[in-house]
C-alpha cells in the first residue's frame, strides 16, 4: 500500500465535458501532490475555471474519473465533496453579501451542531459552547487576513480587495485538506499579492494541499512547488516550471501572451 | 370514437391559443431572463381592449378589434417594462425583487379591470357560424380563424428569428446579453420590441382565448397561465420551439382528457403532464443547457 | 365595538403567524414560495374538517370528519401542511432554480384552488366548510360575544410562543446557513452545506406555521371557503414581509399592523359606491400592489430592517484577540507572522 506522503491528495483522469458540441474540457488528466502548491496554468480557453469546476462538484464531467486519495469522487455533488476536505473559492469573490464578515466564516464549519434542529431545542449549551469556539477561531482567521476590523460590517460593503481575502479566510476557516484557488491574484493590487503569496505558503506549513490556478507566472515561480499545464482541454505538460519553459509544445500554446514577468500583473 | 376526434379538434383550437401566448411568453423570458407573473393579465388586458372596441364603443369586427387591441396591449407593455420593471432590473441585481414586482402587477391589473369592468362576464360580438367538418374533425370557422392565425405567427416568429438581423440579435441576447453588448447589438431597443412582442402576443391569445371560450373575465388570463407555464416548462424553459411543442402537447392532453375525465379538471391535466416532466425529464423537450 | 376590535386583534396575531412562516421559507432561505396560502388552505381546511363530525347528514360533503377536539385537529393541521410541504420538496425543489421554482408553486396554487373549488367531496367545493365547532365549546360555554376576545388572545399567547420558538431557530447556525443558502446558494454547498435538505427543513418549518395559521383562522370564524384564498391571497403575505421588513421578526409585526390596516381598517370606513359593488374591494387591492412595489422600491430593507448580528452578541472577549492595526498594502514580509499557526488553523479530520 501506498504510503500516505506519496499518493496524490488529487487526481483525475481522462475528464471530458463539453458544452453544446464545444469540448470545454477534452481529456484532462493529472496528480495534485500532497501537501505541496500546485499551479494550474494555461492559455484562456484552456478549460481551468471548467476543470476547476468538475473538480469541486458545481458541474459533472460527461466521462473520466477523480479521485481524492484512495476514495473515488467522480461526479459528487459539491457538498459532498467538500466534506471530504476539498474546498474551493471562485475567481469573482463571492462573498455572502447579507452576512456581516464575521458570519460568512461561521457559516464555514462542517458539521456544527447548531444545524441541527434537536440540537437547537434540546442541547443549547452544546451549540452555545461549539459557536463560542468557533467565533474565537473565526475572529483569529479574521486578524491573520487582517479583516478584523472589518468583522461586524456587511460582507457586500467590502472592497475588492477585502472580498478577496474574505473568500479565502473564509474557505481556510472550513479547515480544508485540499484547497482550490481560482485565480486569487485576478485584479489584485501588487501589495496584496505578496501578502496572499505569505497566507498560502503559510497554508502549505500548515498541511493543506493547494492548487491554484494563475496567470501571474512571477508568483508561480515564488511558491509554486509543481506546475500543470493545460491547454485546448486537455493536459499539455507537468513539472517544474523551469522545466516548463524549455518545453516546445508549452511556449507554443502560450504564443501571443506575455510571459514576461515584468508585465504580469 | 366520434367524442376523441372532436377532442382531439378541439385540442388543436387549445394548442393554437396556448402556442401564441406560450411564445410570447418564451421570447420576453429569453432576452430579460425572468418570467412575467403578470402575463395572464396582459392577455386578459389585451382581451379587454379588444372587447371595448368590438362589443362596446366602436364595434368594430372581431378580428380588426384584435389586431388593434392586441397592438395597443404591445405598446403598454413596453411603458411597464420603461417605467416600472427596467428599473427594478437595473437596480436589484438579483431576479427576485422583479418577480415580485410582477406579481404585484398582476394584482394591480387584475383589480384594475375588475374596477372598470366588474367581475361579470362578457362575450365578443362576433356571429355564429355553422360548424364545418373536417374529417373527422368538427370545428367553427371562428375556431378555425384562430388556428390560422396561430399557424401564421408560428411561421412569422419562426421566419423571424432565423432570418431578419431582429431575430438575430435576439437569439443572441437569449445566449448571453454582455456579450451580445460587447457585439454591438443595441440591447435596449431589442428589449423593448421584444416586450412590443410579448405584449401583442399576449392580446392576441387573450382575444382568441376569449373567442374560443365563449366568454371573458378579468380572470380569465391568470387562471389560463399555469397552462401557460406548464407548455413552457414541458417544452423547456428558453426554447421558442419547445414552447411551440409544449403548445400542442398540452392542448391535445387537456382536451382529450376532457373525453375521459371530468371537463371540470381538463386543464389540471396539464399540471398532471407537468409534473410527470419534472420527473422524468425536468429540463423539458427542448431545454436550453445550463438553465434549469 | 370591541367585538371589532378583538377581531381585529386576532387577524394582527394570526397574520404574524403567517408571516414568521413564509419569512423563513422566502426572508431566510431564499424560497420564493408563491403557493404559499395554499399551505394555509390546508392547514385550514383539514383542521376544520378534522373536527367535524362525520360528514353523513351535515349537509356538507368533506373527508376526514372526525370530531376531534382542539388544539389536536389544530396540530394535525399544521401536520397536514408539512406533509404537503414535502411532496413539493421532493418535486419541485431538487431542480429549478427560483423563477421556474416559482412558476411551478403558482400553477400548484391555482391548481390547489381549482381542485378545492370544483371537487365536491373533499372540502365541500365551493361552499367551503362551515359550522365548525367552536373550540373548547363543551368546557367553556363560552357565548359569541365572549368567544371572540377569548380567541383574540389565545391566538396571541399561541402567536407569543411560536415567535419564540422561530427566533431560537433564526438566531441559531441553522438561521445563518439558511441566509447563507439565501445569498448564494453554490457557496452554501461549496462549504459543505447540503442545500435541498435545508431547503427542505425551511418549507417544513414554514409550511408548519402555514398551517397552524390557516387552522386558527377556521377555528375563529367557523368557515372557510375558496373565496379566502384566492391564490393572490399569497401576495398578501409578502406584503406583510416586505413592507414590515424581511428577515425581522419585529418588522413582521409592524408589517401585519400596517397591511391589516390597509386591507381591513381602510374599505370599512370608505362607504360603499352604489351600483360598483366590491369596488372599493378591488381599489383596495390596487392600493396594497401599489404599496408594495412603492416599498420595494424606496425602502427595500423594510420598515424595520434586518439587524446584523455583531460580534460581541456572540459573549466571546474582543479583546482575546487584540486590536492588531490593520495595514492594507502597504510591504509586508512575504511570509506572513505565524499567528497562522496560533489561529487554531488545525486540520480536523473530517469522514
Amino acid at each position: 500500500m501506498q504510503s500516505i506522503a506519496e499518493e496524490a491528495a488529487l487526481r483525475c483522469e481522462g475528464i471530458t465535458k463539453a458544452f453544446q458540441g464545444v469540448h470545454a474540457v477534452n481529456g484532462a488528466a493529472f496528480e495534485v501532490p500532497r501537501d505541496k502548491i500546485t499551479a494550474l496554468i494555461g492559455p484562456n480557453g484552456a478549460g481551468k475555471t471548467t476543470v476547476v469546476n468538475i473538480l469541486s462538484g458545481s458541474m459533472t464531467c460527461d466521462s473520466g474519473r477523480e479521485f481524492l486519495g484512495e476514495a473515488e469522487v467522480t461526479n459528487w455533488p459539491s457538498h459532498r465533496i467538500a466534506r471530504m476536505g476539498l474546498m474551493r473559492t471562485f475567481q469573482l469573490s463571492r462573498e455572502l453579501g447579507g452576512l456581516t464578515v464575521l458570519e460568512n466564516l461561521l457559516v464555514a464549519p462542517a458539521r456544527q451542531p447548531g444545524e441541527s434542529l434537536l440540537n437547537v431545542f434540546f442541547r443549547p449549551r452544546l451549540v452555545k459552547r461549539q459557536e463560542r469556539e468557533d467565533v474565537e477561531r473565526a475572529l483569529s482567521v479574521l486578524d491573520t487576513y487582517g479583516l478584523y476590523q472589518l468583522r461586524d460590517n456587511r460582507a457586500s460593503e467590502l472592497s475588492g480587495g477585502q472580498k478577496k481575502l474574505l473568500e479565502i479566510s473564509r474557505a481556510v476557516m472550513a479547515s480544508p485538506k485540499i484547497l482550490l484557488l481560482d485565480e486569487p491574484m485576478a485584479g489584485v493590487n501588487p501589495a496584496l499579492v505578496e501578502r496572499i503569496c505569505g497566507y498560502i505558503m503559510d497554508l502549505k506549513r500548515d498541511g493543506v494541499t493547494v492548487l491554484m490556478i494563475e496567470h501571474n507566472l512571477n508568483v508561480v515561480e515564488t511558491i509554486c512547488d509543481h506546475v500543470i499545464v493545460l491547454a485546448e482541454g486537455r493536459t499539455l505538460a507537468t513539472g517544474r516550471l523551469s522545466e516548463l519553459r524549455e518545453n516546445v509544445e508549452v511556449v507554443r500554446a502560450y504564443l501571443g501572451e506575455v510571459i514576461d514577468a515584468s508585465s504580469a500583473s | 370514437m366520434t367524442l376523441f376526434w372532436l377532442s382531439v379538434g378541439f385540442g388543436f383550437v387549445t394548442a393554437s391559443v396556448l402556442a401564441i401566448a406560450a411564445v410570447g411568453l418564451s421570447l420576453q423570458f429569453g432576452i430579460t431572463n425572468y418570467i412575467n407573473f403578470a402575463y395572464g393579465d396582459f392577455m386578459a388586458l389585451g382581451a379587454f381592449f379588444a372587447y371595448v372596441l368590438n362589443a362596446e364603443v366602436f364595434h368594430i369586427n372581431i378580428w380588426v378589434a384584435l389586431v388593434l387591441g392586441s397592438l395597443l396591449m404591445g405598446v403598454l407593455a413596453v411603458f411597464i417594462n420603461r417605467f416600472l420593471l427596467s428599473p427594478f432590473v437595473r437596480r436589484f441585481q438579483r431576479t427576485f425583487y422583479v418577480l415580485i414586482v410582477t406579481f404585484g402587477l398582476s394584482l394591480i391589473l387584475l383589480n384594475l379591470e375588475y374596477s372598470i369592468w366588474g367581475a361579470d362576464v362578457r362575450f365578443y360580438q362576433t356571429t355564429i357560424s355553422r360548424a364545418i367538418h373536417i374529417g373527422p374533425i368538427l370545428l367553427t370557422k371562428d375556431q378555425l380563424i384562430v388556428m390560422g392565425i396561430a399557424v401564421v405567427l408560428m411561421l412569422g416568429v419562426h421566419a423571424m428569428l432565423k432570418t431578419t438581423r431582429l431575430g438575430k440579435s435576439m437569439r443572441a441576447m437569449a445566449d448571453s446579453t454582455t456579450l451580445a453588448m460587447t457585439s454591438g447589438i443595441d440591447t435596449k431597443r431589442i428589449t423593448t420590441i421584444t416586450w412590443f412582442i410579448s405584449g401583442t402576443l399576449a392580446g392576441i391569445s387573450g382575444t382568441v382565448l376569449g373567442i374560443t371560450e365563449g366568454n371573458l373575465t378579468p380572470a380569465s388570463g391568470e387562471l389560463f397561465l399555469f397552462v401557460i407555464f406548464a407548455a413552457v416548462i414541458v417544452g423547456g424553459v428558453g426554447s421558442i420551439y419547445g414552447a411551440m411543442a409544449g403548445a400542442l402537447l398540452i392542448g391535445l392532453a387537456t382536451e382529450i382528457s376532457a373525453a375521459f375525465i371530468n371537463p371540470a379538471y381538463k386543464l389540471d391535466t396539464a399540471f398532471v403532464i407537468l409534473i410527470i416532466t419534472l420527473l422524468v425529464r425536468p429540463n423539458g423537450l427542448f431545454a436550453r443547457p445550463g438553465i434549469a | 365595538m370591541s367585538y371589532y376590535v378583538f377581531t381585529l386583534v386576532f387577524f394582527l396575531f394570526d397574520y404574524f403567524i403567517l408571516a414568521m412562516g413564509l419569512n423563513i421559507q422566502y426572508g431566510e432561505t431564499g424560497i420564493l414560495n408563491f403557493a404559499y396560502i395554499g399551505f394555509v388552505a390546508i392547514g385550514s381546511y383539514v383542521t376544520g374538517a378534522l373536527s367535524l363530525p362525520n360528514s353523513v347528514g351535515t349537509g356538507q360533503h368533506y373527508i376526514l370528519g372526525l370530531s376531534l377536539p382542539f388544539p389536536v385537529n389544530l396540530l394535525l393541521g399544521g401536520l397536514a401542511s408539512m406533509l404537503f410541504a414535502v411532496v413539493v420538496a421532493l418535486i419541485a425543489l431538487r431542480r429549478l432554480r427560483t423563477d421556474y421554482l416559482a412558476m411551478v408553486l403558482i400553477s400548484l396554487s391555482l391548481v390547489l384552488y381549482d381542485i378545492c373549488n370544483n371537487y365536491v367531496p373533499l372540502f365541500n367545493g365551493a361552499d367551503g366548510l362551515y359550522n365548525v365547532p367552536e373550540p373548547f365549546a363543551g368546557v367553556l360555554h363560552l357565548t359569541t360575544n365572549s368567544f371572540i376576545p377569548f380567541f383574540a388572545v389565545l391566538t396571541g399567547v399561541i402567536a407569543l410562543a411560536m415567535w419564540f420558538v422561530m427566533s431560537r431557530i433564526t438566531r441559531s447556525p441553522l438561521g445563518r446557513t439558511f441566509r447563507a443558502v439565501r445569498d448564494d446558494s453554490v457557496v452554501a454547498a461549496a462549504l459543505g452545506k447540503d442545500v435541498f435538505r435545508l431547503q427542505l427543513r425551511s418549507m417544513l418549518i414554514g409550511s408548519f406555521y402555514a398551517g397552524i395559521g390557516g387552522g386558527l383562522i377556521i377555528q375563529f370564524s367557523g368557515s372557510f371557503n375558496p373565496t379566502a384564498w384566492l391564490p393572490g391571497e399569497t401576495f398578501v403575505v409578502f406584503a406583510v414581509l416586505i413592507v414590515g421588513g424581511v428577515g425581522n421578526n419585529v418588522g413582521m409585526l409592524v408589517g401585519a399592523l400596517l397591511v391589516e390596516t390597509l386591507l381591513i381598517h381602510l374599505p370599512a370606513f370608505l362607504p360603499a359606491i352604489p351600483g360598483h359593488p366590491g369596488l372599493i374591494e378591488y381599489l383596495d387591492a390596487v392600493v396594497i400592489g401599489v404599496v408594495l412595489i412603492a416599498m420595494l422600491w424606496f425602502r427595500p430593507q423594510g420598515a424595520v430592517p434586518e439587524r446584523l448580528r455583531k460580534a460581541v452578541s456572540f459573549g466571546v472577549r474582543d479583546d482575546a484577540v487584540g486590536d492588531r492595526p490593520l495595514v492594507v498594502g502597504a510591504a509586508t514580509p512575504v511570509v506572513a507572522p505565524s499567528a497562522v499557526a496560533t489561529a487554531g488553523l488545525r486540520i480536523e479530520e473530517q469522514e
